[in-house]
């Protein structure tokens, strides 16, 4: 088969999901961004930038276990209070991390039946570093979504 | 709980996720490193000071 075949059934795939073809060639890839989302730094390490995938995993974990010894709360969405939504997006930024404190807290059982509003997230507003605690959880996460978007940008070759 | 030292770990932990992330050279990660750090650390500490008469 010529590379003139190979490219016009290339782009009659692509053409049949609807997208031109610049658009689909620019797109991170789905899984990687889970990936990256879910483990912080596996994008990256996917990507090849070892280094940055050390230091993103190492920084990210060691702010979420300050948080999480700082008696912190995982965020989790409250409905009669609008802004936990925030501190609960800030949160679930951390991947697996937030996923697992949650399954610690409330059970596998737990954490699927009290979807979205009766979920525990931890911590103790009494503890002199609840607050402190939150604010290294929600840095974390935020900091692993800026990875998300890094590992985006790198992936469609916006960024080396 | 010493709160300085968790301001300063905090400003440690951001400083170098932002150098790694928008620098690619050593000398670019070390340089932001610093300059961000010590902004944190000494801009939280001018801060405190500044409020200080405020009850």
């Amino acid at each position: 088969m010529s590379s003139a075949d190979a490219h016009s059934r290339k782009r009659t795939s692509e053409e049949k999901k609807g997208r031109p073809p610049a658009e689909e060639a620019r797109r991170a890839p789905y899984r990687l961004l889970a990936a990256a989302w879910l483990v912080p730094g596996l994008g990256h390490w996917i990507l090849g930038k070892r280094t940055r995938a050390i230091v993103f995993l190492a920084v990210i974990f060691a702010a979420f276990i300050t948080g999480v010894l700082l008696d912190g709360e995982i965020g989790t969405p409250k409905p009669q209070s609008p802004f936990s939504w925030l501190a609960a997006f800030a949160c679930l930024g951390n991947g697996l991390l937030s996923i697992i404190r949650l399954v610690w807290l409330n059970g596998v059982g737990g954490l699927l039946s009290n979807l979205p509003f009766g979920l525990q997230g931890g911590g103790s507003p009494s503890a002199a570093g609840f607050a402190y605690g939150n604010t290294f959880l929600y840095t974390a996460g935020l900091m692993n979504l800026l990875a998300v978007l890094d590992v985006a940008d790198i992936a469609r070759g916006d960024k080396d | 709980m010493d709160h300085l030292l968790l301001m300063i770990w905090h400003a440690f932990l951001v400083s170098a996720f932002f150098a790694f992330l928008w620098r690619s050279s050593a000398v670019g990660r070390k340089n932001l490193f610093l300059k961000t750090f010590l902004i944190m650390v000494v801009g939280s500490a001018a801060l405190g000071w500044l409020m200080y008469p405020f009850p």
